[in-house]
């Protein structure tokens, strides 16, 4: 064994500068993948992060209508059973009981349209740590009549803390619902949608100035990991009925997952391109190796060396070039991205913004999730294996006599 | 003793349009402790027939019995085996593996036989001595010079006690002193050890060297002589 892999290592370095552009473009290739795969995961682990964490939650209970018709009409009250069911999950980390709906905001001559959030304040800076995000202001008090609203909206509404604003609304079964409420928080919202039309209050106020009977929109939930969703979601679809659905938070954003799988196929694609250029230089340079050392290989074959020996001193030579590439790669890409994920960059500027207008925090985020190494890792290891069939064909192939006269 | 019978070897190449009756039905015996030259123009069979007699090139008639055992009946597998144990080859150049030390390309045929550790390595410098490369023990083949890299091939040969040895014009790309000293060298250890050489050759000293010359011409054998030298 030992005797075959010190050939192999010696042939490693026979050639080293060949040795090392293909090891290095191996090594470039799995950095590239990581790098762009874990920016992009980032980005999109923090959206949907900062979504479920302020809006959507990563599961929700609503009436099975209020999806389509987001009406007070399709609300629900939440069964005593369910909500029990909740309370002794442990994979829930947070559940509270929301009310929403949608009014128009003025001040003066000014309006504009309000998603509004009937909360408890308390709960609510527990899910989502929502008191730091206030900029300006007091964070709400559970019972205190006040509002906290997005800090665009503020500016459009052109409204200080201790302002008053009204909110013009249809309550329950149409009823119409106005009211006026003094601004007692403006809030900093990481997810720029929110910003420009988020307003919470306390819950009981909201369903007041709804006029409904004890009756929510919505149950937010958050798990503990976003790999315990689907088994929380199955412990509660028993308790689905009429009036109550269980969604997931794609089901609730899906053009958030539309967004996610339209850039990752494309990324899929530019790197599957790159692996494809990687593929076909390493195995140009195994062709090349292998018929440079063609007589070499018959001598050995002659002089007693079997065929399934000469393959496996032949591979364990490829794989080496492959191995230093991988782990070069996997090393250098996992302590850069690592450190990446740990110290996210801040745009600045008018690139910022034009972060802010696709939907993005102006931050560049990075994921180190394992798959964004193992995927790459894989994906030359199997080129690898690709080009050994060629390494084994050749040498089962090998014909000794006329092999060495050439 | 018979060490070699060939039976009635022929080989036939089909290229394209015409039939090349490489090898037409040799039949030979070579006896143990024989050093014989295989000769003959250019294109008579010389390689062609070596090939066939050292397993590397299947007949398409006729049988190599070696020591007993008729190498072409084999499976390729048990055929590479019995190479390694009972053929030595010296080929006319390039015979080392590279990244091996010339120590070490002798130690790596006794290495693949199973020989202990220190037998393979007493046995190394034993013949590194008797080929004159004991000093070069540790030098890649590519610091050596052919003439050296013949003698460590030689060497390499030796080294897995063959039945015999087979050398298709090992002199071939060497200057008259190489090649006059490799001659002196092979002659000298086909006494020391008993070992049987054929070498295919076309070069006049070669054969005066040898004990046995057989003359091929277009695949047959036009004359086998034995001569006595001292
Ligand atoms: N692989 C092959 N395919 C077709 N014909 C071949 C092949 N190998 C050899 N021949 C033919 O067989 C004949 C014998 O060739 P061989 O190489 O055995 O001669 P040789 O005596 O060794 O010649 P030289 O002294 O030049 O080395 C030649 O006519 C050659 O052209
Ligand atoms: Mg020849």
């Amino acid at each position: 064994m030992f005797k075959y892999f010190k050939i192999a290592w010696r042939n490693l370095w026979r050639n080293s500068r060949r040795t090392i552009i293909t090891s290095s473009s191996v090594f470039f290739g799995v950095f590239f993948a990581c790098f762009m795969t874990s920016m992009q995961r980032g980005s999109f682990e923090n959206m949907i992060g900062n979504m479920a964490r302020f809006y959507s939650g990563y599961i929700q209970i609503q009436h099975p209508d209020h999806k389509e018709t987001p009406s007070l009409n399709n609300s629900l009250l939440l069964s005593t059973e369910l909500e029990e069911a909740i309370s002794k999950n442990n994979d829930i980390t947070h559940y509270q009981k929301r009310l929403e709906t949608f009014a128009l905001a003025s001040n003066g001559e000014k309006s504009f349209p309000a998603i509004i959030f009937g909360i408890n304040p308390q709960k609510e800076d527990k899910k989502s740590s929502l008191s730091s995000k206030v900029e300006k202001g007091k964070y709400l008090e559970n019972n205190e009549n006040a509002l906290m609203i997005g800090k665009v909206l503020a500016k459009n509404l052109n409204i200080n803390i201790g302002d008053s604003l009204i909110l013009f609304g249809q309550g329950y079964h149409g009823v119409s619902a106005v009211n006026l409420y003094r601004v007692g928080a403006i809030l900093d919202m990481p997810v720029p949608e929110l910003n420009k039309s988020l307003i919470y209050m306390n819950l009981p106020d909201c369903q007041e100035y709804c006029s409904v009977n004890g009756q929510i929109t919505s149950v937010v939930l958050m798990v503990k990991n976003t790999n315990k969703i689907k088994s929380v979601e199955a412990s509660l679809k028993p308790f689905e009925n009429e009036n109550t659905k269980i969604y997931t938070w794609d089901e609730l954003m899906p053009e958030i997952l539309n967004l996610i799988e339209g850039k990752e196929s494309s990324s899929a694609m530019v790197k599957s391109l790159l692996f494809m250029i990687i593929g076909f230089g390493v195995w140009a340079t195994i062709i090349m190796l292998m018929h440079e050392r063609k007589r070499e290989l018959a001598v050995m074959i002659a002089i007693g060396f079997q065929k399934t020996a000469l393959i496996f001193m032949m591979l364990i030579e490829s794989f080496l070039i492959g191995i230093l590439g991988i782990l070069g790669g996997l090393g250098v890409s996992y302590g850069i991205l690592y450190y990446l994920y740990k110290n996210p960059i801040t745009v600045v500027g008018e690139m910022a913004e034009t972060y802010r207008s696709m939907g993005f925090e102006p931050k560049i985020m990075f994921s180190i999730s394992p798959e964004i190494f193992y995927n790459p890792a894989i994906t030359v290891f199997v080129i690898f294996l690709l080009v050994s069939l060629y390494q084994i064909f050749f040498v089962a192939k090998l014909k000794v006599s006329t092999s060495i006269k050439s | 003793m018979n060490v070699i019978e060939i039976k009635n070897l022929t080989k036939i190449y089909n290229s394209s349009e015409v039939q090349v009756k490489a090898v037409n039905g040799i039949s030979i015996d070579f006896k143990e402790g024989e050093f014989t030259a295989v000769v003959g123009p250019s294109g008579s069979g010389k390689t062609t027939f070596l090939n066939m007699l050292g397993g590397l090139d299947r007949p398409t008639s006729g049988d190599v019995i070696i020591g007993g055992v008729n190498i072409w009946q084999l499976s390729s597998r048990k055929l590479i085996d019995f190479r390694k144990n009972n053929i030595g080859f010296v080929f006319q150049s390039y015979n080392l593996i590279p990244v091996l030390t010339a120590g070490e390309n002798v130690e790596f045929i006794m290495q693949l036989q199973g020989k202990p550790r220190k037998e393979r390595d007493i046995r190394t410098k034993e013949l590194l001595e008797a080929v004159g490369i004991g000093e070069r023990i540790k030098a890649r083949p590519s610091k050596l010079s052919g003439g050296q890299q013949q003698r460590v091939a030689v060497a390499r040969a030796l080294a897995s006690k063959p039945e015999f040895i087979l050398a298709d014009e090992p002199t071939a790309n060497l200057d008259s002193t190489s090649t006059t000293s490799l001659l002196e060298l092979m002659s000298q250890m086909n006494k020391k050890y008993n070992t049987t050489f054929i070498f295919a050759t076309h070069d006049q000293r070669v054969m005066d060297k040898a004990r046995r010359i057989v003359t091929i011409e277009d695949g047959k054998i036009l004359s086998d002589e034995y001569f006595d030298r001292d």
